[in-house]
């Protein structure tokens, strides 16, 4: 396995990018791109990274880079494909869509080229709404967010809806490889990726992307607030190879949602409500994930309902 | 070797001939056919291509530009709500100049929901930068498939080419087809080698972001494209007919129109059933001929102006309506003729895929004709239509 | 008709700006547009935003060229961008800064104000937002609108967007800067140098925009060429590393979104290429022994 210090010294995502400062996809791109290495074609569909990835006539991919629509990076992926197999290339196809271009309008073409299992990695940068526009809600954004479609109204705050379990469709795909990653774990991260590019069929990397303006918070932390989402249980980390589940980095213990809410300014007006409903949602899927023996589905942080009273075993578990 | 099949197989075999590199594809009537021949060829060890099941017709499009942005020559074929549905694609690929070859057959587009041949699925993508072609039989059709690769990927030119074939009346009705050697076929066709590719060795940015700064001098670009792509259409057709013996005219072709002095401008099949109706004409002694638009992208405007000098009246066959009055290839063939004085008369006559009867042709040159003669007649006409009077 | 253009970053409210002085203008009775150039750029990156106040409706909806008044909202971009072109010869510049107007060198003499907002909106507002202490200059250094009617307008389209107290506080930072802005003339000792670009004409544009590695007169293009790209100036603070400290974990060199930061000696060392920093700082709250602190750039 690669290390830090192992990993390639080429920029094959160069500096002067225009990302905004501490922008978690570019961070994710670099980073991804260094371990994939120079034999890679990547397409990106319509997001962010494709302004400030290339503007005419300038560009910071050094591998080459192809774009032309939002919702079709499983299909564009696949034609790249069967042109470089029939051409008896090897290079390693690579897509980059946003959340939007994968959770939403890109879904059908994700699935078409998942079930074909078409030799290519399809790397989703989960920053949790559509950024490129102005922060509209996706199907990825969390319950609770103010983007600028689920506005923090007097009738109505925020999502409404809690974020589509997409690991499970993908992997409900049986494809050969689905692994979630986050930046603030690099060693989970350069590994993934590094077996990603040694395994063949479809790959899909889902990576964990913070957006400075979109989640309204302090461009220095990206990185800790990956982290915090992980030690919530708001982001897990693990893989699925060929059928079977894993999980990668487990936190010793489970976070109050509420320490990774008040880093970002999307999440203020949550009422304590709301906030419990998310905690709740959280550790059923804590729970699950870690298949955490005797827990009950529910929470030990949700306050003020009877019915979710605090264990014993929880105490155990969670600490008080 | 001569072969009786349908226009759809014809047009599979076409692509065959063509050494196509990828294909992928998606079922619709009466496309199906080309796709399901293909997939024959491929299974049964004739043709070494990547098929592509996709999942939808705008994956088509979308696996056809990655495709060939990675240096595949690729072909595919739509129809109808299917070309609808790649509509964004179509306008994504042809500013990228990339070569891909499509088959349209010819198709209503719902609503009402239909499946019978009317132009007015290909005539919604007329400005989408792709050359549109008609042909009239299954032959034309087989070897458009050839000359569409030859013309698409021309360095001069390096645009998508969409021949389109009639549904049903094409695609489904077998005739016989002299099938070209593949040597032959090689001979006039040589592998796909572009410039720039998407290639690891030596990376391009094909798609990238484009300020305002540049894209008026690309859309400049691709029109100096289309207009090198009607010397190119006329190159490869003299060189086609001197290798196969078939010569289809460049981008019209004409069929009677030395002498004449009333001639219809017809596109698809019509065109053939039209030279039934001339001879019986001629053979009253009236001097008619028919022009056959072949391309309608890049608009044949020079060609026209000059068949249409000697003429006295014009009649314009349309298969589809634009719904402020006219159709399309009459709106086109006015303002192509600005200036000149001759009634130009508009004969709406198939849509829906209604048959267009030697009757009805009759009647667009009667009218024709008498408009000719400076009778008032109506310039727009709805040629066997309830409630319309002709 | 008094036009204005505003030269600012992504995120520092330069459309904001320029909609609030319509607002300001249309408040007391005058008619007004306010437009943004309409980019795709992201947070730091240079925006410019457009205003235009007449007594009569306008009716013009092109760009502004040849502008009465320029308002520079970060003075870092005084290093890359002519930001007087077009502007009239009796025209003002109005310019974030902590230098007297007679210390800026804008390559020619205008009459120019100068105002460090940066200071003030990060005492007031807690952050470098400095759009609507740059209006208070505005109003001081032109008198075209009065800072009572652009303090309403600002508690107005503020307040109504970020709540009262942010209204309030972005008024407060107005009224500040009206009383800090001093009035002067510019120097016009360096040479103006007009933005290397490549504009080719139809015909040499590679076919369909696809471009390979190459170099033109105004520099790289295709894929990497983004390090023409420099972009220091969009960093309002940049990490010191402390060498002592530092234990080469190269958790920075990794979490780095630029790839600023640089293996040297023979990996034994990094550097730090400020060139394409833009001040995010992950590296320095990344830094697991404290070795890297954030200092205001420019200071």
């Amino acid at each position: 396995m690669i290390k830090i210090k192992e990993l390639s010294d080429v920029n094959l995502f160069t500096s002067g990018h225009t990302a905004c400062p501490g922008c978690g996809v570019a961070l994710s791109i670099r980073n991804a791109i260094r371990v994939l290495g120079k034999d890679t074609a990547v397409y990106v569909p319509a997001s962010c990274a494709v302004v400030f990835g290339t503007t005419f006539p300038y560009g910071a991919w050094k591998v080459p880079f192809f774009h032309t629509a939002f919702e079709n990076t499983g299909a564009c992926l696949t034609g790249m494909q069967a042109a470089f197999e029939k051409k008896g290339k090897k290079v390693t196809v690579v897509g980059f869509a946003g959340d939007g271009g994968t959770y939403d309008i890109g879904l059908q073409s994700m699935s078409g080229a998942a079930e074909r299992n078409e030799d290519v990695i399809y790397i989703c940068l989960d920053n949790e709404a559509y950024m490129n526009t102005g922060i509209q809600r996706s199907g990825g954004t969390p319950f609770g967010a103010w983007t600028t479609t689920t506005p923090v109204g007097s009738k109505i705050q925020g999502n409404q809806r809690f974020k589509k379990n997409l690991g499970d469709i993908v992997v409900a795909h049986e494809v050969p490889y689905y692994a979630t990653l986050s930046i603030g774990h690099p060693l989970d991260f350069i590994r993934k990726v590094e077996k990603a590019k040694n395994m063949k069929g479809f790959r899909f990397l889902h990576m964990f992307t913070p957006c400075i303006p979109g989640w309204k918070m302090d461009p220095s932390k990206t990185v800790e607030v990956t982290k915090r989402a992980v030690e919530s249980g708001m982001w897990t980390l693990y893989e699925v190879e060929n059928g079977e589940k894993k999980v990668t980095y487990k936190p010793g213990k489970m976070r109050s949602v509420k320490d990774y809410l008040n880093m970002q300014g999307r999440f203020r007006h949550m009422s304590e409500e709301d906030v419990n409903k998310l905690q709740m949602w959280v550790c059923k899927k804590w729970n699950l994930h870690y298949r955490e023996k005797g827990a009950p589905d529910v929470c030990e942080i949700a306050p003020h309902d009877e019915r979710h009273a605090i264990t014993e075993e929880h105490r155990e578990m969670h600490g008080p | 070797m001569k072969k009786v099949i349908t226009g759809d197989h014809a047009v599979a075999i076409g692509a065959k001939l063509c050494r196509v590199d990828v294909v992928p594809a998606f079922p619709i009537t009466p496309q199906t056919l080309i796709i399901e021949h293909i997939a024959d060829f491929v299974n049964n060890g004739e043709l070494d291509t990547k098929f592509l099941t996709m999942e939808s017709e705008h994956s088509v499009m979308s696996a056809a530009a990655g495709a060939s942005a990675a240096g595949a020559r690729v072909f595919t074929a739509t129809s109808s709500q299917g070309l609808a549905f790649m509509h964004e694609m179509l306008y994504a690929i042809a500013p990228l100049r990339l070569p891909v070859v499509m088959a349209n057959a010819s198709r209503t587009l719902g609503g009402p929901p239909g499946i019978w041949c009317e132009y007015n699925d290909s005539m919604g993508a007329r400005d989408s930068g792709w050359l549109q072609l008609y042909v009239e039989d299954n032959q034309e059709a087989l070897d458009m498939i050839i000359q569409s690769f030859r013309i698409a990927e021309d360095k001069r030119v390096l645009l998508p080419v969409m021949p389109c074939l009639d549904g049903f009346v094409l695609t489904h009705t077998v005739e016989p087809v002299d099938i070209p050697s593949q040597e032959d076929v090689d001979s006039l066709l040589a592998p796909y080698e572009p410039d720039i590719v998407l290639d690891p060795e030596r990376p391009a940015m094909i798609g990238t972001f484009m300020p305002a700064e540049y894209i008026m001098e690309l859309r400049r670009q691709t029109v100096g494209a289309f207009e090198c792509a009607k010397d190119v259409i006329r190159e490869v057709n003299t060189e086609f007919a001197q290798k196969f013996g078939r010569d289809y005219g460049g981008l019209v072709d004409t069929y009677r129109m030395d002498d004449a002095k009333i001639a219809l401008i017809t596109m698809g099949t019509v065109t053939s059933t039209s030279r039934e109706v001339v001879d019986e004409l001629r053979q009253k002694g009236e001097k008619v001929g028919i022009i056959k638009l072949r391309f309608f992208r890049p608009f044949p405007c020079e060609d026209l102006k000059k068949l249409a000098s000697n003429l006295d009246a014009l009649g314009v066959f349309d298969r589809s309506i634009s719904y402020h009055g006219g159709g399309p290839v009459y709106n086109e063939v006015r303002s192509a003729l600005f200036g000149m004085t001759i009634p130009v008369i508009n004969h709406l006559a198939g849509l829906g895929g209604r048959d267009v009867t030697e009757e009805q042709i009759f009647k667009m040159f009667e009218l024709t004709s008498r408009a000719a003669k400076g009778e008032k007649v109506k310039e727009v006409n709805w040629h066997n239509t309830r409630g319309e009077t002709v | 008709m008094f036009e204005v253009r505003f030269h600012g970053r992504g995120g520092q409210g330069a459309v904001m700006a320029a909609q609030t002085l319509a607002e300001a203008a249309v408040n007391e009775d005058n008619y007004a547009v306010a437009f943004p150039f309409f980019g795709a750029e992201r947070r730091g990156a240079p925006v410019l935003a457009f205003t235009r106040i007449d007594a009569k409706k306008i009716y013009s909806k092109t760009q502004v060229y040849a502008p009465d008044c320029v308002i520079v909202l970060d003075d870092s971009l005084l290093d890359t961008i002519d930001v007087v072109s077009g502007l009239k010869p009796d025209g003002m510049v109005i310019i974030n800064s902590k230098e007297d107007p007679d210390d800026i060198d804008l390559g020619i003499s205008f009459r120019t104000a100068t105002v460090n907002a940066t200071s003030i909106a990060l005492e007031i507002l807690k952050a470098p937002i400095t759009n609507t202490a740059i209006l208070g200059a505005f109003a001081k250094a032109t008198g075209l609108i009065t800072i009572e009617s652009l303090e309403s307008s600002i508690k107005e389209k503020f307040g109504g967007k970020l709540g009262e107290r942010a209204g309030e506080r972005n008024a407060l930072a107005a009224r500040m800067a009206y009383e800090k802005t001093i009035i002067g003339t510019s120097r016009g000792i360096k040479k103006l140098e007009s933005k290397k670009q490549w504009l080719p004409a139809y015909q040499d544009i590679p076919i369909g925009g696809a471009l390979i590695e190459g170099k033109t007169q105004a520099g790289l293009i295709g894929p990497g060429s983004f390090i023409e790209n420099k972009v220091s100036g969009w960093a309002t603070f940049r990490p010191l590393r402390n060498k002592e400290k530092c234990t080469m974990c190269l958790l920075c060199w990794f979490y780095c979104p630029e790839g600023t930061i640089i293996r040297i000696s023979d990996r034994g060392d990094l550097m730090t290429n400020y060139d394409y920093c833009k001040g995010c700082g992950i590296c320095a709250n990344e830094c697991p022994v404290d070795a890297i602190k954030m200092t205001r750039a420019r200071s």
